[in-house]
């Protein structure tokens, strides 16, 4: 179960399987981020190339307008995924 | 113990497929990690089949298999046009944020994560025979 919630203006906490089957939900909500703003990864046990996509598109878009997602808490095996995409020196990872 | 299934070529499949990895991961007593992989090469290999080939009514064929630290995963395409992941463009990890796209992205996992790729075409079936050792991890 993919869960992506705004919890405040600039904090949004996944939680659960970011598979390609979830895609829309979590654009529903990082469609809604325009400045900056903290993504939470705690309580993520799984993200795929298709999660990664709507991720970079949130980082192009914002970025644009001088702001940047920051990512935190990624557990070693997406935090692995990260590294293998080089999606660790484009977004800044806490 | 191996195990091989059919699965109906949608996105909405892929929890059913989770399901048919969890069940096989818990039976050869798999790691978090190997889980981790397998489940992201199948999704990655099988996403592409629905997006490549999202009219064809065939469902997709996968095993997977393990013989002591020798994991093999298979999925099988069938009535398709040849796609040899083999031979695609490496992705380039290193371009500026404002070139990046997620394009080639999955296949660069699986080259990535497994240690053998083998790409088969015949009689319009494509046959994608992936390879892990165990023992390396």
């Amino acid at each position: 179960m993919f869960e992506a919630t705004k919890s405040a203006t600039d904090l949004v906490n996944l939680s659960g399987r970011f598979d390609a089957s979830q895609v829309d939900k979590a654009r529903a909500v990082f469609d809604g981020i325009n400045e900056t703003c903290t993504i939470d990864f705690k309580d993520l046990d799984y993200i795929s190339s298709a999660g990664l996509g709507v991720l970079l598109k949130t980082q192009k878009r914002v970025s644009e307008k001088g702001h940047k997602l920051k990512l935190i808490n990624l557990n070693k095996h997406i935090n692995e995924i990260f590294k293998y995409a080089g999606f660790n020196t484009i977004f800044e990872i806490e | 113990m191996n195990m091989e299934n059919t699965f109906k070529r949608e996105i909405n499949s892929l929890d059913k497929i989770f399901d048919f990895i969890s069940e096989f991961s818990i039976q050869n007593n798999l790691d978090e990690s190997t889980v981790f992989t397998i489940n992201l090469i199948i999704e990655e290999l099988f996403t592409n089949m629905v997006k490549y080939h999202i009219s064809n009514p065939h469902k997709v064929f996968i095993s997977l298999a393990k013989n002591e630290d020798v994991l093999t995963i298979v999925l099988i395409d069938y009535d398709v046009e040849p796609f040899d992941l083999t031979k695609v463009q490496e992705y380039d990890r290193h371009k500026p944020l404002e070139a990046r796209t997620p394009g080639k992205l999955g296949i660069h996992f699986i080259k990535k994560m497994m240690d053998n790729i083998e790409y088969d075409y015949k009689d319009r079936q494509s046959k994608i025979t992936l390879t892990k050792y165990l023992r390396n991890e």
